[in-house]
């Protein structure tokens, strides 16, 4: 189970830059739909790789799936040399996301993101048009049901 | 998102969206932010401890 009051806790006293997509997005502006981990987009530049592998590195790392044993180092150098990755943590699931379709990276993704004002922090989210956008994008049979629950509740927060 | 996107009208999701249960969302849109996330934690708590309780019952089926 991801804990998602910790984990954004951890990212947001690290000082990463990040944006939540994905289901926790959709979470965050109301869909019903049950998420089980945490997707976000984060900025590529050093400094920030540099607090992700901080903010990460107590949680205990470990990329999802992968046997166990593996060479896994959590450092700026790994990070550097993938963009997306889907990891396991103490905390549980999280999938670092260097872009999304439809998107972008973090800088493209800045504008079309709202600030959630959750847990006693503030956190970057994907705006709901942005959701709707990235989702059509993607373009994959198994976002339909949920595309269509996005657009769900834009009339319904549009018939307010 | 342009007109033209946002007035676009997948049929394929509008089919979707007739099994759409709304009294869900509109419940939810009456939460705040944290208790839709600490609502969907709870959610996993549940669903993991289903999910226990089958593992034990097929083994005791075994």
């Amino acid at each position: 189970m991801t804990d998602f009051e910790a984990l954004l806790s951890t990212l947001d006293r690290n000082r990463v830059e990040y944006i939540v997509v994905g289901g926790a997005a959709a979470l965050a502006h109301g869909s019903a739909r049950f998420t089980q981990d945490l997707d976000v987009v984060y900025s590529r530049s050093l400094e920030n790789l540099d607090r992700l592998v901080a903010a990460l590195r107590e949680l205990k790392p470990y990329l999802r799936g992968a046997p166990p044993g593996l060479p896994f180092v959590w450092s700026r150098e790994t990070l550097s040399h993938g963009l997306n990755f889907t990891l396991d943590t103490s905390l549980g699931p999280i999938d670092l996301l260097g872009e999304i379709p439809g998107g972008g990276t973090y800088a493209d993704l800045i504008p079309s993101s709202v600030e959630l004002r959750i847990f006693a922090g503030a956190t970057k989210c994907l705006s709901l048009e942005q959701l709707i956008r990235a989702k059509r994008a993607a373009g994959r049979p198994k976002d339909m049901e949920a595309l269509a629950e996005l657009e769900a509740l834009r009339e319904e927060a549009s018939n307010g | 998102m342009n007109d033209a996107e946002g007035a676009y009208r997948d049929p394929v999701v509008e089919a979707y969206k007739k099994g759409i249960d709304r009294t869900l969302l509109r419940a939810n849109l009456k939460l705040t932010v944290a208790e839709r996330f600490r609502r969907a934690m709870a959610h996993a708590r549940f669903a993991d401890e289903l999910r226990r309780a089958g593992r034990e019952l097929r083994s005791q089926q075994k």
